[in-house]
Parts: C-alpha cells; sequence; structure tokens
C-alpha cells in the first residue's frame, strides 16, 4: 500500500493534482527531516506570550465570579485602586464607553465581556484590575468588592430544558427558557421504515463527557498600542490570527490595518486557543485606553474553568441491520451542552459541527440525526478539541454502535466493520448526509492492524481467560473510523463569516534560498518544517535553504489558521500551489539563461534542476535561476522570484485508520492496563513521517486522557469540580503505554500533493478504541457500554453488574472488622 | 508590598544578587527578575512540572518555592545546558536526543522534562525504561504521548555513556558518577539524590549505593 507507485503523476497545467514524489535527500516529501523550529525550543529560547517583556508593561488580573448564577448587584473598585501600584480597574461600565462591553462568539452570539449584569457561569470575567506587576494586580483583585444577588444555578442540559429550570439568557430578548437550538440531518421517515423492517436493531445511551483542550501553556496575550503610530499589537496565543484580527477590528471599531496580531510560539493549542476570550479583548483594550502595553495570562485554574470546552454531547446511538450484519439505518439523538453562550468554535453554517459524519467508514443507505442544545450555568464551549468540528462524537457513536451491533449478533466486530465497508471502487462516495467522501481502502488499513496486532492469538488468549476464570480479563477494540479534515471550501465554511481558504507566500532570494509565509500557525505541529519540505519538493531547493514564518498579521498573507487539521489540505496546498507558480516562472527564466525556447524547458523532480528537453546536461540549479531572476531577468517577465496562493479547496480530505486496542481488566479493582496499541493510519500521501508519527502518538494519548481520566464536573451549585490540574487529571508518562503505529497510503486526489492531513486522526479515532475494549472484556457477560472516563471504579460497577467482579469489598470489610488480622485480597 | 528581601542565586554559574518579595515565587523570580524565560509555569496546583529546575542538583518544581527559600543555593534552568562539559561547546546530549528522536512538539514541557531527564542521568546513567518514566512522571506533555521523551532520555543515556568512554572511563557529566560525593560538577556544587520526592539526601546515602543501581524507594 505504501509504495511510492501508487503516487499519482503529476498533472499537465500544474494544476491541484497529486504528484508523485519521492526522497531525493534534499528533505523533500517523505523524508524524516529534523524539526527545524527544535533549536529554539531546547535551548530554552522560545518566545510564548508570558515570555515578552515590555518597557512599562502592566499586568493584568481578572476578578471571576465564584458563584455560577448571580446578579451583580454593585462593584465597589476604590479599595482596590488604593493598592499601591494599582492603575485601573475596569468594568462593564467602562468598557461600555468604548462599545467593549460585549464581544460576538464565533455562533454571533453576544458574550459578556466582563458581566454586565448576571453571571451566568463560575469563574466569568466580572472586572480587571490593572497594575504596575503581577503580584500587585492580584492584590487589587483581592480588594475588588462584588456583591451578588446568588440565583439558583443549572448545569446539567437535561434539567435546564425543563419548566421551572432558571432562565439563564434573560439578556436575549423574549427568551423564555434554556434552549439554544435544534438541528436534524438526513431522512428521518425512511430510518423509522428501515428500523421497522430490519431483522435486528440496537440502542445504546452514552455520553462524551466535558473535556478541556488543556494546552500545557494557558491563553495569554500582550496589548501593545503604540500611539506614536496609531496602531494595536496583540501578542497572543491565537491559533487563527487573522481572523482574530478581523474580529478585533469589528469588535473594536479600531481600522483592520492599524491592527496587528502576532502568535509567537504557542505552548499547544487543540481547539482551545481558537476563540476570542474576553482576557485577550481586556489586555488589548487596556492597553489602548492606558497607552501601556498590558498583559494578562490566565492561571490554569482559569484556562479550563472559563474557556472553552469540548465535547459534552448525550448520545443515544441506534443501528438497524439484518441478521448476517449488515447495517441498513443509523439514527441518533443528541442532547448537547453549550454552555452559557452559544460559543462552540465551528462553522457557522453548522450548528453541529460535522457531526453528521456519523455513518462513519460504512456504506450505510439511510440515517437520520437530531440534536438539541441548551444552555447551562456552565463556561461557553463546545470547540473543536484536536477534532474537526465533532467529528469525534461522530466517530465515537458509530464505531462504539457497531461493536455493540456484532455482540448483539455474535458476531466479530472486524468481520462485521470489513462487511459495512466503503469499498475502494466507491470513491468518490456520497454519503447518506451528503459527505463526498474523497478516497479509502478501509480493509487496507484494518487488515494491517489486525496483522500487527497479532489479532487472532489474543482472541484465543481472551477465551482462555474466561474460560480458566482469570482474575484478568482480556479485552479487544476496534475503531474503524473516517476523519473529515480540511475545511473549507469557502462557499460551505466559514469561521464568522470569513470563507474557509488558506494562503502561502513565497519569495526566493537572489541568493537561491527563500522565505514562506503561511497563513496557518504552529502549535507544535511542525509547520516551519513540514512546509518547507513541500517547497523544497516542488522547487527542487534543498529543505536547509527555507525558512517558514507565521503568525503574524502584518507579514503573512491572510489565513483561516490552524484547527480541524486544515493546516496541511488547505495551506499545505496553498504552498505547493504558490511553489508551481515560482516553478513556472522559473521556466522563463531558465530558457533565458539556457538560451533555449521556454516550451523546451522541463523540469526534473529527481534533480530539481531545470534543463532542455532531451539535453539533461543544458540545465540549471533554482540557485542559478534565483540570481538570473534578479541579475539578468528576461524582458518577457517581471524581475524577481515570487509567487502567493490562496487556495480554497474543492472538497475536504477524509483520512481515515484502523486503531485495536488491548487491555486486561482487573476483575478485583478495575484497573485497566494496554496490553497492546495497535494504530495504522492513512493520511494519504506523507510529507515528514517523523512528524506524523509524533502526531499519532500525542493525539492517542489524549485518547486516552478522554477514555480514561479527563472529565471536567460541576457540583449542583455549579461549582467546578475539575477546574485544575488536581482534578481535571491529564494522563502522565506512567499512564500511556508505547504504541505500534503503522501506515497505508491512499492519496487525496483532489490534494496537489494528495496529502489529507493527520493531526486529529488519533483523538478522533482512540476513544472508541479503548472503549471498545474495555467493554470487550466484558461483553460475553451481557456488558455492552462503559462511560468515559473510564475510572476503575467506574469498570469495577460494571464488572460487578456482569457478575464478574471479584470483590475487594469483601477484603476491606473483613480489615474492618478484624483490626489485627493482616487482610489482604485473594490473590 | 514593597518589602523585599536580598537573596543570592547562582544560576548556571554565575552569581544574581537580586532584591525579591518574601512572597515571589522562584519561577517568577527567575522568568521576571533574571529574565531567563525558558522555565515555564503550566499549572497553578504544582502538578505539570513545566518550571522544573534542578536546585543543588535535585530537581524542584519552582512554582512551589519562594524565591527566599532558594537563597544561596545553585540552581539550574535549560540556558545552562549548554554550557555543560558534557556538551562540548554544542548542545548537550539530552538536547540533541529530544531533536533527534522528536521528544518536543510545542516545547512547552520541554526545559522542564530536559531537567528531570538531568537529574535521573546524573544519578542513574543507564535508566530503565520504567525509571525513565517513573522520572518525568511530575512533567506533563500534552503533545508528545511521551513515547518520543522517553527515547529521547534513551537517547541521551548512551551519548553520554559514549562521551564518557571517549574520555578514558571517566566521566564529563556533572555528577554521573553516583558512588562518589565528590563527583566534579559543573559548577562544584554538592551532589545529593537528584530525584523529586526521593529520600532528598546525597548520593551517598545508603538508599544510593552504587550497588542498588540508583534504584529509588
Ligand atoms: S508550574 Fe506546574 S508544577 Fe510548577
Ligand atoms: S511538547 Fe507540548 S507540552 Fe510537551
Amino acid at each position: 500500500m505504501s509504495s511510492d507507485s501508487e503516487r499519482f503523476a503529476e498533472a499537465e497545467d500544474g494544476g491541484p493534482q497529486p504528484e508523485k514524489h519521492c526522497g531525493h535527500g534534499r528533505g523533500g516529501m517523505g523524508e524524516d527531516v529534523k524539526r527545524k523550529e527544535d533549536q529554539r525550543f531546547i535551548t530554552g529560547r522560545g518566545n510564548y506570550v508570558d515570555d515578552i517583556k515590555k518597557p512599562d508593561m502592566l499586568h493584568c488580573e481578572i476578578v471571576r465570579s465564584p458563584h455560577a448564577h448571580a446578579r451583580i448587584e454593585n462593584i465597589d473598585k476604590s479599595r482596590a485602586l488604593d493598592v499601591d501600584g494599582v492603575v485601573a480597574v475596569l468594568t462593564a461600565d467602562d468598557l461600555r464607553e468604548y462599545d467593549l462591553a460585549t464581544m460576538p462568539t464565533l455562533m454571533a452570539d453576544t458574550q459578556d465581556v466582563l458581566v454586565n449584569d448576571k453571571v451566568k457561569f463560575q469563574s466569568q470575567e466580572v472586572a480587571a484590575v490593572i497594575a504596575t506587576d503581577r503580584y500587585t494586580a492580584k492584590d487589587g483583585a483581592q480588594k475588588v468588592v462584588v456583591d451578588y444577588d446568588v440565583l439558583e444555578p443549572v448545569v446539567d442540559a437535561e434539567a435546564s430544558l425543563e419548566d421551572d429550570a432558571p432562565l439563564i439568557r434573560d439578556d436575549i430578548e423574549d427568551k423564555e427558557d434554556n434552549h439554544c437550538l435544534d438541528w436534524e440531518t438526513g431522512d428521518e421517515e425512511a430510518t423509522a421504515e428501515a428500523f421497522e423492517e430490519a431483522d435486528v436493531t440496537v440502542t445504546e445511551d452514552m455520553l462524551y463527557q466535558r473535556l478541556h483542550p488543556a494546552p500545557i501553556e494557558t491563553c495569554g496575550a500582550v496589548g501593545d498600542y503604540d500611539p506614536g503610530k496609531d496602531k494595536l499589537t496583540v501578542h497572543m496565543t491565537s491559533q487563527a490570527p487573522h481572523i482574530h484580527r478581523t474580529l478585533f477590528a469589528q469588535v473594536s471599531g479600531i481600522p483592520e490595518h492599524k491592527i496587528r496580531i502576532v502568535s509567537p510560539d504557542v505552548g499547544g493549542g487543540f481547539g482551545n486557543k481558537v476563540p476570542i476570550y474576553p482576557g485577550y479583548v481586556v489586555a488589548a483594550a487596556a492597553s489602548y485606553v492606558l497607552e501601556q502595553p498590558v498583559k494578562w495570562v490566565e492561571e490554569r485554574s482559569e484556562n479550563i474553568q472559563s474557556t472553552g470546552f469540548a465535547r459534552d454531547y448525550d448520545m443515544t446511538g441506534e443501528l438497524a441491520a439484518t441478521d448476517d450484519g449488515e447495517i441498513l439505518a443509523v439514527r441518533t439523538d443528541v442532547l448537547a451542552d453549550h454552555g452559557a453562550y452559544n460559543a462552540v468554535a465551528q462553522p457557522s453554517k453548522f450548528p453541529a459541527g460535522f457531526f453528521n459524519i456519523f455513518t462513519g467508514s460504512y456504506d450505510i443507505d439511510t440515517a437520520y440525526g437530531s440534536l438539541t442544545a441548551a444552555y447551562t450555568n456552565t463556561a461557553p464551549g463546545g470547540v473543536a478539541y484536536r477534532c474537526s468540528f465533532r467529528v469525534t462524537e461522530a466517530v465515537y457513536l458509530i464505531e462504539r454502535m457497531v461493536k455493540v451491533l456484532a455482540d448483539e449478533l455474535g458476531m466479530d466486530p472486524a468481520e462485521i466493520r470489513r462487511k459495512n465497508f466503503i469499498q475502494p471502487e466507491q470513491f468518490p462516495y456520497e454519503s447518506s448526509t451528503g459527505w463526498n467522501y474523497d478516497s479509502g481502502d478501509y480493509e487496507g488499513a484494518l487488515d494491517k492492524a489486525l496483522e500487527m496486532a497479532d489479532y487472532d492469538h489474543y482472541r484465543e488468549e481472551q477465551q482462555r481467560r474466561i474460560d480458566e476464570d482469570a482474575d484478568k480479563l482480556l479485552g479487544i477494540g476496534i475503531s474503524s473510523f473516517t476523519e473529515v479534515v480540511g475545511a473549507g471550501p469557502g462557499k460551505t465554511c466559514d469561521i464568522a463569516g470569513v470563507e474557509m481558504f488558506d494562503s502561502a507566500e513565497i519569495r526566493v532570494h537572489p541568493t537561491g534560498n527563500a522565505t514562506v509565509r503561511v497563513g496557518v500557525q504552529t502549535q507544535g505541529q511542525g509547520h516551519e518544517t513540514t512546509f518547507a519540505q513541500i517547497v523544497a519538493e516542488e522547487l527542487g531547493m534543498d529543505v536547509e535553504d527555507i525558512t517558514v514564518e507565521h503568525g503574524d498579521t502584518d507579514t503573512d498573507p491572510y489565513g483561516l489558521g490552524t484547527y480541524g487539521s486544515r493546516s496541511t489540505p488547505v495551506a499545505g496546498a496553498a504552498a505547493a500551489v504558490a511553489s508551481r507558480k515560482v516553478r513556472e516562472k522559473a521556466k522563463a527564466i531558465a530558457a533565458n539563461e539556457l538560451e533555449a525556447a521556454e516550451e523546451d524547458i522541463t523540469w526534473d523532480r529527481e534533480s530539481g534542476e531545470f534543463h532542455v528537453a532531451g539535453a539533461p546536461d543544458r540545465s540549471v540549479t533554482i540557485t542559478e535561476i534565483a540570481a538570473g531572476a534578479y541579475m539578468n531577468h528576461p524582458s518577457s517577465e517581471e524581475p524577481g522570484l515570487e509567487a502567493v496562493n490562496y487556495y480554497d479547496p474543492p472538497e475536504m480530505t477524509y483520512p481515515f485508520g484502523s486503531y485495536i486496542v488491548i487491555v486486561e481488566v482487573d476483575r478485583e479493582t478495575g484497573e485497566v492496563e494496554f496490553e497492546k496499541f495497535v494504530a495504522v493510519d492513512d493520511c494519504g500521501n506523507r510529507i515528514n513521517p517523523m512528524i506524523i508519527e509524533g502526531q499519532i502518538h500525542g493525539g492517542l494519548a489524549q485518547g486516552i486522557g478522554t477514555a480514561m481520566l479527563e472529565h471536567v464536573t460541576f457540583d449542583d451549585n455549579g461549582n467546578v469540580t475539575g477546574g485544575d490540574f488536581m482534578n481535571y487529571l491529564l494522563p502522565t508518562s506512567m499512564e500511556i503505554p508505547n504504541f505500534e503505529t503503522g501506515h497505508t497510503v491512499t492519496p487525496s486526489p483532489h490534494h496537489p500533493i494528495g496529502a489529507k492531513g493527520v493531526g486529529e486522526s488519533p483523538t478522533v479515532g482512540s476513544p472508541p478504541a479503548i472503549v471498545n475494549a474495555v467493554v470487550d472484556a466484558m461483553s460475553h457477560a451481557g456488558i455492552t457500554h462503559v462511560e468515559m472516563p473510564m475510572t476503575p471504579d467506574t469498570v469495577w460497577a460494571k464488572l460487578d453488574e456482569a457478575g464478574l467482579a471479584t470483590d475487594p469489598a469483601d477484603s476491606i470489610s473483613l480489615e474492618f472488622e478484624d483490626q489485627s488480622s493482616d487482610t489482604t485480597a485473594d490473590d | 508590598m514593597t518589602n523585599t528581601r536580598e537573596i543570592t542565586l547562582t544560576v548556571n554559574g554565575t552569581e544574581h544578587t537580586i532584591d525579591v518579595e518574601p512572597r515571589q515565587l522562584l519561577v517568577h523570580a527567575i522568568r521576571e527578575e533574571l529574565d531567563m524565560t525558558g522555565t515555564h509555569i503550566g499549572c497553578d496546583t504544582g502538578n505539570c512540572g513545566a518550571c522544573t529546575v534542578l536546585k543543588d542538583g535535585e530537581p524542584i518544581k519552582s512554582c512551589l518555592m519562594f524565591a527566599t527559600q532558594a537563597d544561596g543555593s545553585e540552581l539550574m534552568t535549560v540556558e545552562g545546558m549548554e554550557d555543560l562539559p558534557e556538551a562540548r561547546g554544542d548542545l548537550h546530549p539530552l538536547q540533541e536526543g529530544f531533536r533527534e528522536e522528536h521528544g518536543l512538539q510545542c516545547g512547552y514541557c520541554t526545559p522542564g522534562m530536559l531537567m528531570s531527564g538531568k537529574a535521573l542521568l546524573d544519578e542513574n546513567p543507564d535508566p530503565s525504561e520504567e525509571e525513565i518514566r517513573e522520572a518525568i512522571s511530575g512533567n506533563l506533555c500534552r503533545c508528545t504521548g511521551y513515547q518520543n521523551i522517553v527515547r529521547s532520555i534513551e537517547y541521551a543515556a548512551e551519548e553520554l555513556e559514549e562521551v564518557a568512554a571517549a574520555d578514558g572511563g571517566t566521566t564529563v557529566a556533572s555528577g554521573t558518577d553516583t558512588s562518589s560525593a565528590d563527583a566534579p560538577s559543573a559548577f562544584d556544587s554538592e551532589f545529593d539524590c537528584g530525584v523529586e520526592n526521593c529520600c532528598g539526601g546525597p548520593t551517598t546515602d545508603r538508599n544510593h549505593d552504587a550497588d542498588t543501581g540508583g534504584e529509588h524507594k
């Protein structure tokens, strides 16, 4: 599968067609180039927002509400202003003067920058203290006295939709309930019919719990207004600097050319740094008003408690099938918690994101999905945490349901997948919910994963343990997911109205090296290396001779940013197309240098040189051409050697893969241990395998966090009980096993270099594989589902329900009864 | 809150005398008073390890200590790694390992990881995978899934061994010689356990006898 021979031929016009490529030793496509960005990070020279220090810089501390639902009766700033070093205390009243009291969310809801009237979630931003240093700002914040009239909160989506639930959004005219939106997809009637006629139907309720992306660097900004130039620079932790500039202009009324957003080194994003948060606005506004730089950096608890959470989809899944396992229809109903504002971060025409890709990797004729979203007294969100807009929830639903169906029918979960996969010859494939899958070979990936996992052996071992009543059960989980990534096209996908294209600009310098600027931004994905590799490949340059810049709206071409695995599919395509534009011009220069006709000049990918057709020794390198472009340019051309491309993808790309997880479940403690973790991914043509593998590892670790540990929880009073790293548990080196990765290569036919994007596949694909594995360990005893996070007590409760638990309670109670005895569990 | 105290910190071999508020956290003193921003902050509960530095050879979370508590101590941060003898004027083998084995993505956890890795290798030059995983278990990484970080530290262990072998069997690494409390150090500091939440004692403690193979209990 992975041979280069399968790659596509070069398109005549150099247009967006996959090209064939292979390593030429110059650091082009497919080579494990060591990352260019590493040098500064391993030597402590990274430059993250909190590292920025400016003369006269002030610090901002935000006063947050301890209550989840409360009306603000009074804010007394006086004691805070008395603190030596406190420069200003801002409240909504102050911001209102500048028309900055509210800001639009990405879904065009209106969120308070600082609470105008009523607090809607715990830790909401109430006031901001600006002071000469970090500690003084905190002193000041402690002295802001806020009188609250505490209201009854509702933090549960189901409860919030009940008639007697307290009204959260009384700021919306005529609003009488906490209903946020309804959405549906597919053919309800046809699906109902299919369910009536089917031999078998299965149904399962499952909660995709509230998560937080929790990058290790929190969000922050340095607002830096320069009154001399009348220009506002905001250094901020932004995954989408250009769109943030546009939003800043819209919110503040400052003309867009007077705003510069710089996203410096960013310590992980994962969707958390796509939205605009009040802290950014306050830091920028304070700098504008005070004419001094103002830094705001949130603490971890502020990050988890107030910035964009992810998931929180309470789903019911149903499948209708024939007796021999052919899936006829899928149906789902979702209750979504959107928090206090509709602030999901996704294309505005997709209120449920790309959730309607819930038919997954399977050829299913009929589907219907419905969704209701509710407001609750919790932080706003529903961001795409390492996820292309709810595809994670969709994949979880379908991959879990396939396992439920397999168990119902007594079929092998690998077999039932094989039976229902969309076949390679069916591509391009249009799904029953309207998605146009570009390419795939799902069985190829599954077969490879089964082989790597030694599947048959573990099935036998599983049975042996059941037969021998072993202490530890074995479970084997499969997930054969399909992702949809790379939004646009612009005609269907937008962020705040701006079409989702992306861009790259290439400048080849007179001495033969190049600067590439891209509209996307990296938070660890390695763009400075992979984009250089694309250009190296397409121009025959050495990767060492290319510098990639990003994250500065003053210098980079406009782009929509990095999320939804869209950098390679969209900006990567732009880099390839811009390179080909340069290559076209280079041909004219080569003709001039070689004194030949332009039509006779060909470019040889292998050597990276331009030569006269039929005379390979009459050739020039890109270095020579660069010199020619500036020192001896042909009269038919403008001097210089540059190109820019704004790429609007014709379609999205559909990476896929099969993950197999083998776990041991301890019947006494409910603990789950990973025995084997196999991940086979297909992201089309591969740019840098080392970086891809790194992305897979990281995403799988996040998938394990999701499945085993992470959950943002609340108590009935609306207090966040999982709001810091003591209580919101990120997996450590002790919980994450070693992964075995493999790949197949099925290029995207519509992408210029046949690449599909990969960053999110592992986070999307792994949670159902892990849950399927744990369920699989108990499915012989009738267990069909275990909710995430699968902590030992959750798993033990299921073991107990299935009569599989060996009861530690017995030994514990014995210990209590007889303190003197040295009782431990039977072993 | 202007009452301050004068403290002396020796960071990466250079002595600094600064005035700090008694409440100032060590991590803020390093980052904001000394302008060494390689040491990061990732949490407010002492869980993430992004702020890990070596204090008198021992890895500590510099967000869990006031600067005044570190008065008179020798600190090492990521900025000092290239000056260590085993870096031989270039990158330290640990830094090289992280690049070679793709042990970092966003780089935010990396300085802390390097410090925990350094403390481990100083104490235990030939750690098992399990020992490496344990040594970095107080450092969260959201990007890499840890596997490549483990490989990076293994790479460094091998490199350091080669460096030592090339030097005729005597180690140049600061404190890799666990059997002697007088091992030569980059900054001539005294050596101690080097493993967080361990005994905190010097490497000559009975638990750290070379015979135990660097086992920590
Ligand atoms: S900053 Fe997280 S442990 Fe110190
Ligand atoms: S590399 Fe990003 S947190 Fe470790």
